[in-house]
């Protein structure tokens, strides 16, 4: 059985087409993980998927119902973490937690417990006094300890440090394993590679083909960042693309990345970096390649 | 759930509400008997220019005590529980329903809670109700205790039934609110709305060629007064062909109101 299902999912607010003909399939059980730049469609389409926004066109199936005419059934199955952390202020962590889980008929003590010891929140503490990394773990809290099927969490990792992004990961991990279908999207691609069983990549509001995100992806590996001692000259075949404020140059080879490091004198060398790939150079490149929506389209 | 944290809320502005209504309701009742003195001795309020000031000048003046208490009840009435105090506090109370849900990020998540949008309405909608009228009829009450205190006495009733009118208009007021809380992005922009709208009616209140036209006119001293004095029966008041049976209209234009916010709600986006 599949978790979530769309097809030829559109929406548009006014003129501006915010997601364009969307296909999708989610296997129960599967950790997809959704990336795009901001204003791709992200929160837009996991809105769609529990009836919060209504779709213009297309059909859309979330744990076999359709969010337009059941959203309350789907909704009583999944739990969603919005984009923009919403917590009462006026209510203690303790409080809010017993009014979020309240919702819900069963949950996970065990990861609420774990949780709850790694996060180390004040919890008798009224949440208007909370920084914002710890109003994000008290969302989390709020999302991911009711025992429901399906998890849709709109950038879970935002204003959280590296370690409680660890810990973050595990818990996602855990609930997999426990045969949970989870849908997040994230701006931490390497991380996001590390635990999704696949990535869709939206873009200007749709997914980008596999062909095109090899190609780019392809692309990338081509791309090194050196760190140069003042006044070393690159050697021929190499294309500098940019340069960061720090004195990392951005250069393309046009042959094998590693034959270009090799030519460089070793003691002119300060720092490279090769065959990573950043989320924002892989952007630039799909913003050159993949044609986008065209504004004012909508039907 | 969600009554529950609606209460939290609101349980102190409730408290202020009713501790105001009880500080405007003292004084007027236990100064009475020289307010009463002084109006028998002048004759400025009878013989006011102002046709609507006249009338409760003659009122509050009747050489009968227990009558023109009834009318000064009335008076303290129409100033006191709906149209100054009940209409700021069913403005106060409702304006952040929704639009402060809005303005601190917290209306998504609580959209995507698993209840209806109908129960979210209701649940936030009814404590709010008696947040508003329960400090109300508390105050009114009280009435006909600071009443025994100088041997005056108000028929419990009759007070009960004004008290009715005066409820159902503040609550008519609350479920507006309500309205534009959900219409609303900024808590703010429900204030301005309500508070401009408010505002304008007393203009028109005020202004004797217009007043007609001023929803004002439906708990005015002229309405509260022939209630308390027996004059206008609760079969009367309730009877919307009755040319003063305007409580059934008010209730209706709440559940109006009401269902206006309900439609909104159901099609608010995060």
């Amino acid at each position: 059985m599949n978790a979530i299902e769309v097809q030829g999912l559109g929406k548009a607010f006014g003129s501006r087409r915010v997601l364009v003909g969307i296909d999708l399939v989610v296997p129960a059980g599967q950790l997809l993980g959704l990336v795009g730049p901001n204003g791709a469609g992200k929160s837009t389409l996991l809105r769609s998927w529990i009836g919060l926004c209504r779709r213009d066109r297309g059909r859309v199936q979330v744990l076999g119902r359709d969010p337009a005419v059941e959203s309350l059934a789907i909704r009583r199955r999944t739990c969603y973490l919005p984009g923009e952390t919403g917590v009462y202020h006026q209510m203690t962590g303790a409080e809010f937690l017993a009014f979020a889980h309240g919702f819900y008929r069963s949950h996970r003590h065990d990861l609420l417990e774990r949780l709850l010891g790694a996060f180390d929140l004040p919890l008798q503490q009224r949440v208007r006094s909370y920084s914002a990394g710890m109003k994000q773990k008290l969302a989390l809290l709020a999302t991911l300890v009711p025992d429901v099927d399906l998890y849709l969490l709109d950038e879970p990792d935002r204003a959280l440090d590296a370690s409680v992004r660890c810990v973050l990961r595990d818990a996602l991990l855990e609930l997999k394993a426990a045969g949970k279908s989870i849908v997040l999207s994230s701006h931490h691609l390497s991380e996001l590679e590390t635990i999704a069983d696949r990535l869709e990549f939206l873009f200007a509001g749709r997914f980008v083909d596999a062909t095109a995100l090899q190609a780019a992806r392809a692309r990338l590996r081509h791309r090194l960042r050196l760190r140069l001692l003042d006044g070393t000259t690159l050697p021929a075949g190499a294309r500098i693309l940019g340069h960061e404020p720090d004195g990392t140059w951005i250069v393309e080879a046009d042959g094998e990345p590693l034959d270009l490091l090799r030519s460089l004198p070793a003691a002119h060398l300060r720092a490279a970096e090769v065959g990573v790939v950043r989320l924002e150079d892989l952007y630039q490149v799909l913003e050159q390649t993949v044609p986008t929506a065209t504004p004012g389209s909508a039907t | 759930m969600i009554a529950g944290k609606t209460w939290r809320e609101l349980r102190v502005m409730a408290l202020v509400y009713l501790a105001i209504l009880e500080l405007l309701t003292v004084p007027v009742i236990l100064l009475w008997p020289d307010i009463y003195a002084d109006l028998q001795r002048s004759t400025l309020l009878r013989n006011m220019g102002v046709d609507w000031l006249k009338r409760i000048g003659e009122g509050v003046s009747n050489r009968d005590e227990d009558v023109a208490y009834l009318n000064w009840i009335a008076v303290m009435l129409f100033f006191r529980s709906a149209n100054l105090v009940g209409l700021a506090a069913a403005v106060l109370l409702g304006t952040g329903l929704f639009a402060r849900e809005r303005e601190s990020h917290t209306f998504e998540f609580l959209l995507a809670r698993p209840v209806s949008r109908t129960s979210i309405l209701w649940q936030k909608s009814w404590p709010t109700a008696l947040c508003l009228l329960v400090p109300l009829f508390l105050a009114n009450l009280s009435a006909l205790y600071w009443s025994a205190r100088i041997d005056l006495h108000i028929p419990v009733d009759r007070l009960l039934w004004a008290t009715v009118h005066a409820a159902a208009f503040t609550l008519c007021f609350l479920a507006a609110t309500t309205w534009m809380s959900v219409r609303c992005r900024v808590q703010a922009h429900v204030a301005f709305v309500i508070g401009g709208f408010t505002i304008l009616q007393i203009g028109i209140y005020l202004t004797q060629r217009w007043r007609v036209a001023s929803l004002f006119r439906l708990a005015d001293f002229e309405w509260y007064a022939p209630i308390l004095t027996g004059n206008l029966t609760p079969a009367q008041m309730f009877d919307p062909i009755h040319e003063r049976g305007f409580t059934t209209w008010i209730l209706l234009a709440t559940v109006v109101f009401y269902l206006l916010a309900w439609r909104e709600l159901r099609r608010a986006e995060p």
